[in-house]
C-alpha cells in the first residue's frame, strides 16, 4: 500500500532526526554516556512505533469518516487519555529496565512534571501525526473516487453505444421481420399493424438517449409494442398480465429502462420453454419509491448468474442517474424469475 | 421429395409451410415447434430433407443435427435469422441455409439446390450434420430412444459403448439403451471423452477404474460400475495416451 510505504518513510525520517538532535544535544554534556540518548530516543520510538502499527490496523474502519475531518479526528483522539498513561509507563519501564542493567542510574524530573510534559508532547505529536494520516488517507480516497468516476464516464459512453446496438438486437429484428412477411401472405391488416409497431419501437429506440426520463404511462407504451410483437411470434406460447397502479403512471423513469427486462423474460422464459409461459408486469408506487416487477415462469436463474449486455446497461444506467437510490434484482419467484426494479419517484 | 419443417415460431412455419405447398415435388411429412420433436420426427418419419429452425427451446437446431447418424442423414437447410458464427461455417463448408426473412425467389434457390444435392450429392447430409458438430463441440447430451420417445441423457453419464450389428448399446449405471447408429460416427459426435478399447467397444475414460494385462499385450479393463472389458492391443497406446498414463 502506497499510503504505509509513504507514511512510515517519514515515521522513519523523523525518529531518525529525533535520535540526531537528542544525540547532538548531549555531545558535550558531562556526564552522560554516549549511548543514553539512543535509550531515551529509542524507547520512545519503540513504544510510538507499536501505537502507529495498531492506528493502522484498526484506523480502516474510520475511513467512512475521511470526509467529516472532525469526527475523524475525534475518533481517534479519544483515545488520547489511554495513550498517554501507557506510553509513559512503557517508555520509563524501558528506560528503568536498561540503566538498571548498567552502573548508571536514570536521572529524571518528579514524575508528577514527567506525566503533565509528556502528555503535552504526545498530543501535540499525536496531532501532528494525525494530520499527514488524515492527508495521505484523504489523498488516496480522493484518486479511488477520479478513477471511479472516470470509469464510470467511460462505461457511461460504452452503454449507449451499446444500449443502441441491444435494443436493435439484429435475432429481434429479423424475427419479427420475418413473422410480418408471413403475416402478410393471409393477413395484411395484421401484417400492417405489426410493421407499425415494429417502426414505432425503432423510433423510440432512437431517440431515447441514455440520460432521458419518461413517465412510466409512455415507457409501458412502449413495452406494450414490444410486447404484442413478441406474443404474435409466439403465438399460444405464451401470455402477458399488466398490472399497473393507476399512481403509478405518471413516475418519471429512465427511458427504454424496461425493454431490455422484458427481452428477458422472453429469451429466458418463453424461448427455451417448451411450455407456456406467462409474464406478469406489475407497478405501484410505496412511498417515495416506485416498484416494478418482470416475472416469467418455466426458468430459473443459473447458480452463478452473469449479467448479458441488456442486464449490464440497465444497471450501469441506473448506477449513473440514482446511485445507490435505484436497485435492480434477478430472483426466483414461483416456478420462474423476477427482475424487481425500485426507483426513487422524483428523479433527483 | 419428403420435407419436415421444425420452427418454434408459428408465423415462421406457416410461411415455409404455404410456399412449400406450392412446389408439386414436395410432400410435407410434419412439422416440429422444438428440437426434441424434431429430432424424434427424423427418425421416426425419415424425411428426404429438413427445413431446420437453429433458435428453439430445448435443443437448437445446430444440436438436432449434431445427434443425427451422419451416414443417414436427410440433407438440411438451417434456417436462422442471425447467427454470424454458424452462417460463416455454413458458407464454408457449402451446408445449405435460409436467411429470415426471405422471399420466394430465395426458397425457389434453395430448392433447386436441394434437388441437385439429392440426385448428385448425397453425402451432403453428413456434411451438415459434421458442420453442425463443429458448431457446438463434443455433445453433452445424447439422444436415446425411451419407449416411442425421445429422450436426453447426460453424456458423463454413459459408462460405455458396445456395438452390435447396426445398433450400440448405450450402458448407463441405470439403464442401457439401443440405438441405431454406428459406434465410429457416436464417437464423432461425443468427442473426447470416450475412447475405443476394442473393434466394437469404447468406454467414458472417467469411468475406467483400473487396468490388468493379460497375454500378448491385451489388457482387461475394470470399470467402476464393475463390469469388466477386454482391450485389444492395437488400442492399447490410445487410451494409455488420454488416460495420461
Amino acid at each position: 500500500m502506497r499510503v504505509n510505504r509513504a507514511l512510515f518513510g517519514l515515521w522513519a525520517l523523523f525518529w531518525a532526526l529525533m535520535i540526531a538532535v537528542e544525540v547532538q544535544d548531549n555531545h558535550d554534556a558531562t556526564g552522560i554516556r554516549w549511548w543514553e540518548p539512543f535509550v531515551w530516543e529509542g524507547s520512545s520510538c519503540l513504544v510510538a512505533t507499536f501505537w502507529l502499527l495498531l492506528e493502522r490496523r484498526v484506523s480502516t474502519r474510520w475511513n467512512e469518516y475521511l470526509a467529516e475531518p472532525w469526527r475523524w479526528f475525534a475518533k481517534h483522539l479519544l483515545w488520547m487519555p489511554v495513550i498517554c498513561v501507557t506510553f509513559i509507563i512503557s517508555v520509563y519501564a524501558i528506560r528503568l529496565g536498561v540503566y538498571s542493567l548498567t552502573s548508571e542510574t536514570y536521572e529524571h524530573e518528579p514524575w508528577s512534571f514527567i506525566f503533565f510534559y509528556e502528555s503535552l508532547k504526545l498530543v501535540l505529536f499525536a496531532g501532528l501525526w494525525l494530520g499527514i494520516i488524515f492527508g495521505l488517507e484523504s489523498f488516496k480516497r480522493w484518486k479511488l473516487e477520479r478513477e471511479k468516476l472516470l470509469t464510470l464516464q467511460k462505461h457511461l459512453a460504452e452503454s449507449q453505444l451499446a444500449q443502441l446496438k441491444a435494443q436493435l438486437q439484429p435475432h429481434f429484428l429479423f424475427n419479427t421481420l420475418n413473422t410480418i412477411s408471413s403475416l402478410m401472405q393471409v393477413d395484411v391488416e395484421r401484417a400492417d399493424r405489426l410493421l407499425t409497431r415494429l417502426a414505432d419501437l425503432l423510433r423510440s429506440s432512437l431517440q431515447a438517449s441514455a440520460r432521458d426520463l419518461t413517465s412510466l404511462r409512455e415507457e409501458l407504451k412502449l413495452l406494450g409494442l414490444y410486447a404484442e410483437i413478441m406474443q404474435e411470434r409466439f403465438a399460444g406460447r405464451v401470455t402477458i398480465g399488466w398490472n399497473i397502479a393507476s399512481d403509478a403512471n405518471e413516475a418519471q423513469v429512465p427511458a427504454m429502462l424496461l425493454q431490455p427486462l422484458l427481452e428477458n423474460a422472453f429469451k429466458h422464459g418463453v424461448e427455451r420453454s417448451r411450455d407456456p409461459v406467462s409474464i406478469r408486469i406489475t407497478a405501484e408506487t410505496r412511498g417515495e419509491e416506485l416498484h416494478v416487477t418482470i416475472t416469467n415462469s418455466g426458468s430459473s436463474l443459473p447458480e452463478a448468474p452473469s449479467d448479458g449486455i441488456g442486464m449490464r446497461n440497465c444497471r450501469e444506467r441506473l448506477e449513473v442517474m440514482y446511485g445507490a437510490r435505484a436497485r435492480l434484482d434477478l430472483v426466483h419467484e414461483g416456478d420462474g424469475v423476477a427482475a424487481k426494479l425500485t426507483l426513487p419517484v422524483k428523479p433527483a | 421429395m419428403r420435407v419436415l419443417i421444425v420452427d418454434d415460431e408459428p408465423p415462421a412455419r406457416d410461411k415455409l409451410r404455404r410456399w412449400l405447398a406450392e412446389q408439386t415435388d414436395l410432400s410435407i411429412v410434419g412439422e416440429c415447434a422444438d428440437g426434441l420433436e424434431a429430432a424424434a420426427s427424423i427418425t421416426a418419419l425419415t424425411p428426404d430433407a429438413v427445413f431446420l429452425d437453429i433458435q428453439m427451446p430445448g435443443m437448437s437446431g445446430l444440436e438436432v443435427a449434431a445427434q443425427l447418424e451422419s451416414a443417414h442423414a436427410p440433407l438440411i437447410v438451417f434456417v436462422t435469422a442471425f447467427d454470424e458464427h454458424a452462417i460463416k461455417a455454413f458458407e464454408l463448408n457449402a451446408v445449405d441455409y435460409l436467411l429470415k426473412p426471405y422471399d420466394k425467389d430465395r426458397l425457389q434457390k434453395t430448392l433447386v439446390r436441394l434437388r441437385g444435392r439429392r440426385s448428385e450429392a448425397p453425402e451432403a447430409g453428413a456434411t451438415a450434420i459434421h458442420t453442425a458438430r463443429a458448431q457446438t463441440g463434443s455433445s453433452e447430451r445424447l439422444l436415446v430412444p425411451k419407449g416411442e420417445a425421445l429422450q436426453l441423457i447426460d453424456a458423463s453419464s454413459i459408462h460405455w459403448l458396445e456395438a452390435d450389428d447396426n445398433y450400440v448399446h448405450v450402458h448407463t449405471a441405470q439403464a442401457r439403451y439401443m440405438i441405431r447408429r454406428t459406434l465410429a460416427d457416436l464417437l464423432s459426435q461425443l468427442g473426447e471423452r470416450f475412447t475405443r478399447i476394442h473393434k466394437s467397444v469404447a468406454v467414458n475414460i472417467a469411468e475406467v477404474k483400473s487396468l490388468s494385462p493379460l497375454f500378448k499385450g491385451d489388457h482387461e479393463v475394470h470399470m467402476r460400475s464393475g463390469a469388466v472389458l477386454r482391450m485389444s492391443r492395437r488400442y492399447k497406446d490410445e487410451l494409455f495416451g488420454k488416460m495420461g498414463a
